[in-house]
């Protein structure tokens, strides 16, 4: 293909294929719009290639060993040997080059062009993409949509090498377990890589500058998120400069955020907001008149499935429905050990913002489940405001939390009261009755703990 | 001495709150069982709590004119013997009862579900502008759907300073059913011009009759009862308009309302099977409702379950007003002072006591002529009332 003034016409062009950006592709095809869509690696963005997808295999297949190892004492036969890396890498491609066809799958089915390229804008209406080597093709716009995601970021002092000092997407690629790994970071990436390699038999050291792991989440869960990885195994390490300690650690995984990827885009040719770190929407998802941007392009929470509503959003936008962004509840999940979910307002949040809250505390170890799978060490904290009992922040530690926030997270947005969980019948034995129990325990009627001194 | 909270009961119709308009026992005095302890001002009447078993009051938790919450502890009482948990201390609040709007704690502070969310954009409607009828002030997709079908509110105009004063109890409720009554029912009313002359006269000897038996007999019994025989003729304005169920329930009682101005507010006290009572207790049930609505002491029991009301403002010299019906009543009756007018009989003027009597009904449920024989009827009751005696 020659490179020239030629261009084709784009009704809807959308610059990448990862969760806000195939999202919104499938929404704006059904909503009638003619849909291209351009991805400079493969669909499914860092999600599913490299991020969400393969981390939560990793630590799924690390959990499925402790587990095996928890019933020992109740006659699992001792797990013997090392895992075999290799062979969980290769299930591991597996399981993601599924998921990756499957997207591309819907996209062909939807009608949707994906172009495979490198995009930059190169006029208000018109974005060029660079396809293989040589050549590129233009593309005058109705509609863009910059999806283009974010990227890791090194740590001052600690430069990524591709080796042995590594973005926490190269860590899931090992094909053996270190002896000895650094994990720098106090995120929910840095806790799931160290919990899961410890799990896997290295020896690991999770290190921080903060004074306390997931500093975004509520206290509590912050102290178990600690409590847990050293259970792991893990040597955790507060308040230390990662880079002083880094010794002779076979591998440093680094987590210490993600950076838009904007830079390469030339945004200021298309008269957009040029030099900002992040691109700022209103509720419409817009940057301009006809020009959005969804997923991690516009800021924290950098979630798959933050992206995901907003390309929903943008996709209906963009077929003339009347939609919005007003997601209150975004959940924020954690598969570590225990695992976490949190989903709205922490306490110290809701009281720094003036609002007289209950609290209903609820320990695991008096729920059935959690005794017969020896899982006890976890609780579920739900944050009502006072008055009305509304649900405002539930926060969730222990086995299935990542699953139960759903729950939690729909009662948020219903308005749900304590008093609405407390009376919905919950089925036992689950790790479920904890958000019924908790619901009570602020109620100040709980059945299986004690009830709060009044 | 075991200690007891006493928590302030849903003292009707799931109201959210109460105020307390007087302690009728102080801190350290006794108490006997079922004495009154308190008095509450509801939305609708003045309610004495009696307590719950005799001991002495140890706290008040509240001070007159604080507004209480349904559940909450009001006061508390170092009981002589155990006493049996009230209703309300083990049950929660009703949930409708919980609170006014509270705003999340997030950007939104509008609690409304998703889907309501996204009917309100499909409507162009604000949020933030719906008021909420759920738990905590929850907007549900009806609340949207109604605010969209009002008609828009013009901005307010700016108001001129002054003294405020809040909206509460009875005047609160009357804001409240008068607005709804005003946005929902198409009102009609028809004006008439009765003569009272022979009602003048029996009312006179019952009374008569009345006080020299040591009994009283309220000039308003007689219009109760005219307008209850009068209903008994045309059930339909004995009915309610059930919209959601397209369906006209009619009544099996007949209960008169009598509209009474009261220190509080205007309340309506009412009056059971008004058609059925022999005509001495229906003067004493007239005289006892509405004697202690004027007192602020009418219990809730006797401020509900009206079917049609009657306001005599006959009692104040004065012109001649509209009338608002009660939701979900579809009729009123206004009556007025009895005057001397001059009327045409047989080609001559002559002077005749008149009572002016407007019937206001709802035209959703009644019509015209339905509305029209009604006033016919009564107004024969009146003018000859001597079956109004039995």
């Amino acid at each position: 293909m020659v490179a020239g003034d030629q261009s084709d016409p784009a009704d809807v062009l959308i610059l990448g294929g990862g969760p806000a950006g195939y999202v919104c592709a499938l929404r704006a095809a059904q909503n009638g719009r003619a849909v291209t869509l351009v991805e400079r690696a493969r669909v499914g963005g860092v999600c599913l290639n490299e991020g969400c997808i393969p981390s939560k295999h990793l630590a799924v297949f690390a959990a499925a060993k402790a587990g095996a190892e928890r019933f020992g004492r109740a006659g699992m036969p001792a797990f013997a040997g090392e895992v075999d890396m290799a062979a969980f890498q290769l299930s591991r491609a597996a399981a993601v080059d599924v998921l990756v066809k499957g997207v591309a799958g819907l996209l062909a089915g939807a009608g949707v062009t994906v172009v495979q390229g490198s995009a930059w804008f190169v006029g208000r209406t018109r974005v060029c993409v660079a396809v293989g080597e040589e050549s590129v093709r233009y593309f005058d716009f109705k509609d863009a949509v910059i999806a283009t995601g974010s990227c890791a970021v090194p740590l001052p002092g600690l430069p990524f090498d591709g080796a042995r000092v590594v973005e926490p997407s190269r860590a899931l690629e090992w094909t053996s377990v270190p002896a000895t790994l650094l994990v720098a970071g106090d995120d929910y990436i840095s806790l799931e890589l160290a919990v899961a390699y410890a799990r896997l038999g290295s020896r690991v050291t999770l290190a921080t500058a903060n004074d306390r792991l997931l500093p975004d989440f509520d206290a509590e869960v912050s102290n178990a998120a600690l409590r847990g990885a050293r259970s792991a195994g893990v040597e955790v390490k507060v308040a230390t400069d990662p880079v002083s300690i880094v010794g002779d650690a076979e591998r440093v995984a680094v987590s210490a955020g993600r950076v838009p990827n904007l830079a390469d885009l030339h945004l200021e040719v298309a008269g957009l907001a040029p030099g900002v770190a992040q691109l700022v929407v209103d509720d419409h998802l817009r940057v301009d008149r006809h020009v959005y941007a969804i997923g991690d392009v516009t800021g924290a929470p950098m979630l798959a499935h933050r992206a995901m509503a907003q390309g929903r959003v943008a996709g209906d936008i963009l077929g003339g429905k009347q939609a919005a962004m007003d997601v209150h509840a975004v959940p924020r999940v954690v598969f570590a050990e225990p695992e976490i979910g949190a989903v709205g307002t922490s306490e110290a949040g809701a009281t720094d913002a003036g609002v007289d809250v209950m609290v209903g505390r609820f320990p695991l170890g008096a729920l059935g489940r959690a005794v017969i799978e020896s899982s006890t060490s976890g609780f579920a904290k739900l944050v009502f405001a006072q008055e009305s009992g509304v649900l405002l922040g539930a926060h969730l530690a222990g086995p299935r939390a990542t699953d139960l926030v759903a729950e939690m997270a729909l009662a948020i947005e219903m308005g749900a009261t304590a008093e609405d969980l407390a009376l919905t019948a919950h089925a036992h034995p689950t790790y479920a009755e904890q958000a019924m129990e908790a619901s009570e325990v602020a109620l100040g009627r709980p059945i299986h703990v004690r009830p709060p001194k009044r | 001495m075991p200690r007891f909270e006493f928590r302030l009961p849903d003292i009707g119709e799931g109201l959210a709150e109460a105020e307390v308009a007087k302690w009728l026992v102080a801190v350290g005095d006794r108490v006997n069982e079922d004495q009154p302890v308190v008095e509450m001002m509801t939305d609708k009447a003045m309610v004495e709590l009696p307590a719950p078993g005799a001991g002495v009051l140890v706290e008040q938790l509240a001070a007159e004119g604080d507004v209480v919450k349904t559940g909450a502890v009001l006061y508390v009482l170092e009981a002589d013997r155990p006493v049996g948990v009230s209703v309300a201390a083990d049950e929660p609040a009703p949930a409708a009862a919980a609170t006014p709007a509270q705003a999340r704690t997030d950007a939104a502070g509008v609690l409304a579900p998703p889907a309501v969310r996204k009917l309100a954009r499909e409507l162009g409607v604000e949020l933030a502008s719906v008021k909420g009828s759920g738990p905590g002030g929850r907007i549900s997709a009806e609340d949207v759907q109604r605010h969209a079908a009002a008609p828009a509110v013009a901005a307010a105009p700016a108001l001129a300073g002054g003294r405020r004063e809040r909206l509460r109890g009875v005047q609160k409720r009357m804001a409240e059913t008068m607005a709804l009554s005003a946005r929902t029912i198409p009102h009609v009313t028809g004006f008439h011009e009765v003569e009272a002359g022979s009602l003048v006269e029996l009312a006179t000897r019952l009374r008569r009759k009345a006080e020299e038996a040591g009994r009283r007999f309220p000039f308003d019994t007689l219009l109760v009862r005219a307008t209850a025989l009068a209903i008994r003729q045309h059930p339909i304005f004995n009915s309610s308009l059930d919209e959601a169920a397209g369906e006209i329930v009619f009544h099996d009682d007949i209960n008169i309302g009598i509209a009474t101005a009261t220190r509080e507010g205007l309340i309506v006290p009412v009056v059971k099977q008004a058609d059925a009572l022999k005509l001495d207790a229906l003067a004493a049930e007239v005289d006892r409702v509405a004697t202690a609505a004027r007192d602020g002491k009418a219990a809730l029991a006797d401020l509900q379950r009206g079917t049609l009301t009657i306001s005599n403002t006959g009692a104040w010299r004065g012109g001649f007003g509209t009338s608002l019906i009660r939701p979900p009543e579809v009729a009123l009756v206004a009556f007025g002072r009895v005057e001397e007018k001059a009327v045409v009989h047989n080609g001559e003027v002559v002077a005749r006591p008149i009572i002016p009597m407007s019937v206001t009904f709802d035209h959703r449920v009644i019509d015209g002529e339905q509305g029209l024989t009604f006033a016919i009827t009564l107004r024969g009751l009146i003018e000859d009332p001597w079956g109004l005696e039995r």
